[in-house]
Parts: structure tokens; sequence; C-alpha cells
């Protein structure tokens, strides 16, 4: 599959947005006591904003920073949202409301906990009737999210908006996954070729590798930044931070490899900017 | 081009595996009852599996809950690890993909585990079962269970779940990222989705009855089935023509009014078969039997059906199985192409629909089939099949 990535987005501690990313990458500097900022997407009434919680507005962030950067009109593309755990506040709320007698649940709170809640605040605020999907593949959502996302621009020959986020769990689910902290990556993709002028962050061809022993450069999973390769380890969609840095400029690999499943991973091969 | 169904699969409340399906299908015999559910109190009627109980405890301790039994017990039905081993066999374990759908993933387990914490508030040893509590569960469990290497994931887009996995392994054989795909879906009744539509006051306390005037809302239930897909017709005669996914961008649980996703999620589909409503024999409507959503899927079903069109709802046999409603529709189509056997509309007398809604189940041959499957977040998918 060959692709073109149009824009990026990006929220965490230290990096709530890309101009964040970006300066961070730059001169790597951050404020060790920088607390993680609540995203508050404009695009959602704030009433809205304040019932829908963290992994919605974090999600609807990234996906509106990401199609800006892009110069996309929201209205158009496709969107895939992926995420390993899924909203675990929302899980927590119904999950001990159901262990309690009474069983009350807010009918807001049972509509936002469908996984695809992420996609259904993305479409409302960008009046988007695309096709939307919400893929899981647990520890490996990221990869698995960008092979749909790429198969989905190639099929459509058009752009799709891939959103990837986790939120840091609590107990119990820090016993299981322990999500240390909030991430949220949104991308878009499109076909080789699609935007035949205009910026292109970079061209690259996708190949799903299951060989035993194709993963051939386990160094470049890793960031190379310090904070990113931190947050690559505290939220499973970190895995997507080395292409991350790759589409930042910071590093000049030929190819980037993403897990995209147990024993098989993304190689992301770049084409030599012209 | 083209996909073709090389084998399907399906396990809900009317029967485990298809010849139990036919035969309460025959009989016209709804799976819906209203046996109490553990720890509930919400009058409803359930299409429940009652195998389950007693299919959790023998799984794997990590993969051990409601939804992983179902998914294992459907595996287990028709000959359809044998189809799967076959495409192995024939393509290589990398070159067989699985796309699962489901809405509840193993949710039923997590909330087995809140009753149960330890006073840190962390989970009982029993319950630490990271590869369960997530929304991947089923099909990473399917995966390991059938030995697919190729890519997988699992579709999470509520009640359209398990109609999108037929969208996105036709795109996955269309581009040769693989050789043979299995889809499927999973869902299981547990307290989350019970106690979240009676929230949403929408399940009902009698059988439902979609399309009647005096309809109440849903019930419940819980169901998993699988289709293996491959780019080279096989003697099922079967394909997969066209498929089209659409969001409303309205609301987060009502459609939308004038149904303008759920238009196009059916244009989307004809147009990728390059069909037009005329050339459809049979609809399997999402029909849920809420006054809202039965109206609203009825007026565009009024607009756009031909005067030939014959349509069903059948989630009075079964139950809205949710996550597993598409997976469940879909091999109803495929059973009509097959078998030349139309459902009716379980429960349902008199018919409140601006076209003709098959009330009696039929005999008649047809060639092609649509189902529809919306969901919250305005999450629309329409699927059309073939017979050769």
């Amino acid at each position: 599959m060959n692709i073109d990535f149009l824009g990026a987005g990006i929220w965490a501690r230290h990096v709530p947005g890309m101009d964040a990313c970006l300066a961070l990458l730059d001169h790597g500097e951050l404020d060790p006591d920088a607390a993680f900022i609540a995203p508050r997407p404009e695009a959602i009434a704030p009433r809205e904003r304040r019932r829908a919680g963290l992994m919605i507005n974090l999600a609807v962030t990234v996906a509106h920073e990401a199609c800006e950067r892009a110069g996309l009109d929201k209205s158009e593309p496709a969107s895939v949202f992926a995420s390993a755990m899924g909203d675990t506040a929302i899980t927590d709320y119904m999950c001990r409301k159901l262990a309690a007698p009474e069983k009350l649940l807010s009918p807001t709170k049972f509509h936002n906990s469908v996984h695809n809640a992420p996609s259904g605040y993305w479409t409302i605020s960008a009046g988007n009737r695309a096709p939307s999907s919400f893929v899981g593949g647990f520890r490996e959502s990221f990869g698995a999210g960008l092979l749909e996302a790429s198969s989905q621009a190639i099929a459509a020959a058009a752009p799709v908006l891939l959103v990837a986020s986790d939120i840091a769990c609590e107990a119990p689910f820090d016993t299981i996954e322990p999500v240390q902290e909030s991430l949220g990556i949104a991308l878009v993709v499109a076909p080789a070729g699609w935007r035949p002028k205009g910026p292109v962050l970079a061209r690259a061809a996708l190949a799903y590798r299951a060989e035993p022993g194709a993963l051939a450069h386990e160094g470049a999973l890793a960031p190379d930044h310090p904070w990113l390769a931190a947050l690559a380890q505290a939220n499973p969609v970190g895995a997507g931070l080395t292409l991350v840095e790759r589409l930042c400029g910071a590093r000049d690999d030929d190819a980037v490899a993403v897990p995209a499943a147990p024993a098989a991973h993304l190689e992301i091969s770049f084409e030599a900017q012209a | 081009m083209p996909s073709y169904i090389e084998h399907y699969t399906l396990t809900c409340a009317l029967g485990t595996g298809l010849a139990a399906l036919r035969t309460a299908l025959r009989s016209g015999q709804s799976g819906l009852s209203s046996a109490p559910w553990p720890d509930c109190d919400v009058p409803c009627y359930l299409g429940r599996i009652d195998a389950l109980d007693q299919l959790v405890d023998p799984l794997p301790a990590e993969r051990r809950s409601r939804n992983n039994a179902l998914v294992r017990l459907a595996l287990d039905q028709d000959g359809c690890r044998e189809a799967v081993a076959g495409a192995v066999e024939r393509y290589g374990a990398s070159r067989v993909g699985l796309v699962m759908g489901t809405s509840t993933s193993s949710i039923d387990r997590t909330e087995t585990a809140y009753s149960a914490l330890e006073d840190d508030g962390s989970f009982a040893p029993s319950y630490r079962q990271p590869l369960t509590h997530n929304p991947h569960a089923p099909g990473d469990f399917a995966a390991a269970e059938l030995g697919i290497a190729g890519p997988r994931l699992t579709v999470s887009a509520a009640c359209a779940s398990s109609a999108k996995v037929f969208a996105t392994a036709d795109r996955w054989l269309a581009q040769g990222l693989v050789d043979a795909v299995l889809v499927g879906g999973a869902d299981t009744l547990c307290l989350s989705v019970i106690y979240g539509f009676h929230s949403l006051q929408l399940v009902s306390p009698e059988p439902c009855r979609p399309f009647a005037p005096d309809r109440t809302g849903i019930s419940l239930g819980e169901a998993a089935g699988f289709a293996l897909l491959t780019r080279a017709p096989g003697d099922s005669g079967l394909a997969l023509l066209g498929t089209g996914e659409s969001c409303d961008a309205h609301h987060m649980s009502s459609a939308h009014p004038e149904g303008l996703g759920a238009r196009l999620s059916m244009e989307r589909a004809l147009a990728a078969a390059s069909m037009t409503m005329a050339d459809v024999d049979y609809v399997n409507l999402h029909g849920t039997g809420t006054r809202a959503n039965d109206e609203t899927e009825g007026r565009v079903c009024g607009d756009l059906f031909g005067p030939a069109t014959v349509a069903s709802a059948t989630k009075g046999w079964t139950g809205h199985t949710l996550g597993a409603a598409g997976i469940v529709e879909c091999a109803l189509c495929l059973e009509a192409l097959q078998l030349g056997l139309l459902p009716g509309t379980m429960n349902t007398d008199t018919a409140e629909a601006p076209f003709e809604l098959l009330l009696a189940s039929r005999e008649q041959n047809i060639r092609t089939a649509l189902s529809n499957s919306f969901g919250f977040g305005g999450n629309n998918c329409s699927v059309v099949f073939g017979a050769s």
C-alpha cells in the first residue's frame, strides 16, 4: 500500500498539540513539573464536553488538529478510531453502578460507553457523514488502526483520518494494563499522489509482515526523544510515536516498524524526498 | 470484483449451528423467553443461549468470559474450524485475516470482576485477564483458537459492528492483503446492555414487535456467527456484492430524523454492488421495535424500495443481539439465498410501514439480499449478498 501522510495531531503531557511536539523535538526542553492539560475541543459545546469525559475529548481534539494541519474539509474524510483499552473511565462507571443494588445508569453515560463514542462525537462535531469505525487490536491497536485506515484510503481513493488514543488507567485496570499517561495521536493518510500539489509530510509503502524474524530493526521501534520514549512505554498507542518523530523530521530512518498484531508488524518504508 | 462466501455459521437463541436455526425458522418458534436473568429485575424478554452457562469454566483461565465461551461455541459448529484450517493450509497462516465485530466484548466478565474486587480496589487474581478486559478480546481469542496469523482486528461500532466486518474484509481481499478472511461477530447478554437500554426506556416488557403500530421497544439477545470470505468463487455460489457505510452526524443515541445516514448506507452499498433497489429481492431490516427507529427506517425504505421489494425484521426471532446483529442478519440473508425461505417478522401481526413487510415466513427463491444495521454513534452499514 503506497500512502501519503498529510497531517498529524497529538495530545499528551508535555505535548498538547503538534506545535508543542515540534518544539520539544527541536530543542528538547521540558518542564518536569508540567501537568497533563485536559483537552477542550472547541467543536463540542461546553455542556456536552463536560459530559463526554477525557477519552472522547482527547480523541476529538487530535482529530480536529490533524484535519486542520492537513488542510482538509472536516466534513469529508472517513475515519478510523483505535484504542487498546477503550474508555476505562466509563467502563469503571458502568461496572461500579451495576455492582451496586440499585443498578441505576445515566442514559448519557450508557450511550457514551460504546467504543465508537469518540467516532460519534467527532462525526457530529465535524458534520461528517463518511464511514467511521472503531477498531481494537489491544497492545497493537495503533498498527491495526493504521492498516485499516490505509486500506480504506486506497479503496476509497480519498484521505482517511486515523485517531489512536488511550487514557491513563486507574484501579482496577491499572493492575492488568498499566496505562500511566493519556495519549492521543491522529494522522491523515491518503493514497500516494492524492494531492498532486501542496504539502505532504511523507510518502511511504506499507507492508504487513508476519514472517518470523522479519522485524529487521528493533531499534526503530523506540522513539529517540526521552519523553516520547517514556510515553511509548506508558501508553499502548505510544507505538505510533516513532512514526510521529519521523513525520516531524526528527529522524531520517528509511523504514519504521509498528506492531500490528502479536508477532506481526507493519513495515513503513519511506520514499526519499524529491 | 465480488468476494465469495466459502462458509458460514450462526449460533443464536434460535439454536446452536445452522441445522437448529433452520428447524426453528421452519417451525416458527421464536428464541425469546421471559426466563429471569441473574441479578436483574428489569421486566423483559431475552434471546439467550442457555448452553453458555456451562461453557465459561472450561476456557483457559486467561480467556474466561461468557463472550469468549460464545465465540468458541460458534466456531465449533458447522465445520467452521475445518473451513478455516483449510484456508490456512491452502494460503498460509499469514495470508488469512480475521475481522471480528462486537459491542460488548467480554464486559460480562468485567462486570463479574467488579462484584469481587479486592480491598485495595484491584481485580481478584482469577479476574486478572488483560487479554479479556479489552475491546479486542473476541478477535484475539478467535485468532488464537484458529492459528490465524494475518491482519486481525475487532470492529466495535455498536449495532453496526459485525456488518462493518464485511466492508473491511472486502477491502483487504480486493487489495491482496490476504487471500481469505474470517469475519464474525459475538455479543453476549450482560447487565450493561439490559440496564443500559432500560435507562433509555427502550426495553420492552413483552416480546419485541418490530414495525407493529403498538410496538413497545426492544428485546435483547446474544449471538455469534462467522463467515469465511475468499477471492475465489467456492461451491456455495454465495457472493458479497457490496457494502455501504455512513454516519448520521446527528446524535449519539437517536437516529437522524429523516434517516439521512440510513439512506446513505443503503445507497452506497447498492452503488458498490452496481445495483439499484429494484435489483434487490429481499431486505433484512434493522427493525429494532422501538417507536423512533422503526419509523425512521420505514420512511427511508418506503422512499427507496420498489413495488416488488420484500422486507422483514427478524429481531422478534433472535432478539436484538447488538454487536452481533450484523452477522446474525447477514447469515439470515445467506440462509434465504440458499434455502429460498424468507423469515417473517416474528410477533408482528399488523405492519405500520410504507412498504410490503413480510409478516409470515414464505418460501421464495431469491437471487439478492440486503441487510441493514444501524447503531449508536449514528453508525450505519448495509451489506448486499447474491447467489449465482
